[in-house]
């Protein structure tokens, strides 16, 4: 309601009419509309449908859909509204026009609705559509939830869907990490770093580079057992950062219960652990010792439990520093210092495997799920923003699969690293 | 006649802080009318080309198809016109104050697709994900 007092002595603005909608949660799972281009035939159906969608009531309409034909490669692609979780087009309207509604539709209301255009030039794919005779703007509004194109594609290319996650790789994940935290924790005293059972030996690869620069004699048996995690991780890529690592797990439950707060620039540089591995190595061979793995976190965290299990000077600073660290961002210390993950990256960037997220299914700007549950954000948000689907460097991917489990629609994927995934993507 | 419902609907209002009658589209049609130099004023830049003057007008008196022929005067006539071009096909895009009160809007969010115009940015967007 328009309050009279405020029309007298205070100039009326927008805000008085029309107030900013708060922020709301978006819903769990929004209707969407899925198109799979390998599908379309290019014939238009939609297009003629979505004109005639508001035939029974007489009011005007122009399509809300565009179908783009390609002559050249021989392509077709329906264009329309994603209705992303937070809309642009809503942030640029200057009469505040577009709502996104409680059933995450976002819908233009007609009664505020100049024609401007301005939605169309911030939206990344341009979906509101401008009629080029009347210039009208016209955008999906999903017929509320039952798309008349839908029903009307001959070829079944688009498709109503609300997204299915797999959602049970976690409950793997956690009894794996749970596992191995347990094992090498508190069963095997004393041994990521190095243990024997056997003929079968272990040992941590970041500590052998140090072992063998400090004392300066290569020791076979040595050699194989550090290359163990090494070859693991060529084949699988950094599944032991994602699914073994004991200090991993304690990260990821620390960072379930505290909130993050960012990290200053200077520190957010991913060479810094190969930096760290370099001066780790270096100062072994001038010491003769291994400096850092008598402060490592993850090897402290192994010893740290059993007959002679004691934390002591530096390993005492070191734990809460680095779970400090889980306040600026999720897994900071396996990001940007961890020299074991230093090694394993330079393993995993000529491994076997990758994760992919592929163009055609993902819905790009629109969900960017992916990009807020990966842990050691390597998923590009500003490459969803441009609508391209964002290529996951291996070397930093941790291979937990949280991507894989929580995409919506199976838009990220485990291939092997020579399979093409984009269109006009060049691989290796 | 002079009812200022133009003026009333006018999403320039919203946008711009220096909103005043010179900017109005009100401001604009009179200052044509009377003869005054109003192609190389910057303020004819700054209109969205919405329809929403033009709907309301009782008169019939598109400000749209106005603006929309004064910036053809004033490029016509040698004045700089203050417009982004689309970097692919070179359309042009958007007039500068529009396109500053869209960048400002987005705030950080803002990619580089916003160079492009509607159509290439489609087509971009299609050769992408098809």
């Amino acid at each position: 309601m328009l309050d009279r007092r405020k029309t007298t002595d205070t100039t009326l603005s927008l805000d008085d009419l029309k107030p900013q909608p708060r922020k709301r949660r978006p819903p769990r799972r929004p209707p969407v509309m899925l198109f799979d281009p390998t599908r379309c035939t290019g014939c238009g159906d939609c297009v003629t449908a979505c004109e005639k969608r508001h035939l029974s009531q007489n009011l005007p309409a122009a399509a809300a859909i565009r179908v783009l034909r390609s002559e050249e490669s021989g392509k077709n692609f329906a264009l329309f509204c994603q209705h992303c979780r937070e809309p642009l087009c809503v942030a640029a309207c200057p009469t505040r026009a577009i709502e996104k509604g409680e059933d995450g539709i976002v819908r233009i209301d007609r009664r505020f609705c100049t024609d401007c255009g301005l939605c169309a030039m911030a939206c990344p794919e341009s979906a509101p559509l401008k009629d080029p005779v009347t210039g009208r703007i016209e955008k999906c509004d999903l017929c509320d939830g039952d798309p008349v194109c839908v029903k009307q594609c001959p070829e079944g290319a688009l498709k109503l869907t609300r997204g299915k996650a797999f959602g049970w790789i976690k409950f793997l994940r956690w009894p794996v990490q749970t596992l191995s935290f347990f094992l090498l924790v508190l069963v095997f005293t004393g041994t990521f770093c190095y243990f024997q059972a056997g003929a079968v030996s272990l040992q941590c690869p970041a500590g052998f580079l140090q072992n063998l620069a400090s004392s300066r004699t290569l020791w076979l048996a040595g050699l194989g057992s550090a290359a163990v995690l090494v070859v693991l991780t060529l084949m699988l890529g950094r599944v032991f950062c994602g699914w073994i690592c004991p200090f991993g797990f304690l990260l990821d439950m620390v960072g379930k219960v505290t909130p993050t707060f960012g990290l200053p620039r200077f520190l957010k540089k991913r060479m810094i652990k190969h930096g760290l591995l370099a001066s780790a190595v270096g100062t072994g061979a001038c010491l003769g010792f291994q400096p850092f793995c008598t402060v490592c976190p993850i090897g402290s965290l192994c010893r740290s439990y059993g007959p002679n299990g004691i934390l002591t000077g530096a390993q005492m600073a070191i734990f809460p520093a680095v779970a400090a660290l889980e306040a600026g961002e999720r897994r900071s210390w396996c990001r940007y210092f961890c020299p074991v993950g230093a090694v394993l990256a330079l393993a995993a960037r000529i491994g076997l495997v990758k994760i992919v997220i592929g163009a055609r299914q993902c819905k790009k700007f629109s969900c960017m799920r992916c990009a807020d549950v990966c842990p050691v954000g390597i998923i590009d948000r500003s490459a969803l923003q441009q609508g391209i689907s964002p290529k996951i460097p291996t070397s930093e991917c941790i291979m937990c699969l949280r991507c894989v489990d929580q995409c919506p629609y199976g838009a990220a994927k485990i291939r092997f690293r020579w399979q093409k995934t984009a269109p006009g993507e060049t691989v290796f | 006649m002079e009812c200022g419902k133009c003026v009333a609907v006018c999403p320039m209002a919203e946008m711009y802080p220096d909103f005043g009658w010179k900017m109005s589209p009100r401001g604009v049609i009179r200052r044509t009318l009377m003869g005054e130099q109003i192609l190389g004023d910057p303020v004819i830049w700054h209109c969205t080309g919405c329809n929403a003057g033009t709907e309301v007008c009782p008169e019939g008196v598109s400000c749209r198809e106005l603006i929309r022929g004064l910036r053809q005067l004033a490029v016509e006539t040698g004045e700089a016109a203050p417009i982004r071009n689309c970097v692919l096909c070179g359309a042009p895009l958007l007039p500068r104050p529009v396109d500053k009160y869209v960048q400002a809007r987005l705030g950080n969010s803002v990619g580089e697709y916003l160079d492009t115009c509607p159509a290439c940015r489609q087509r971009r967007y299609a050769l992408r994900n098809a």
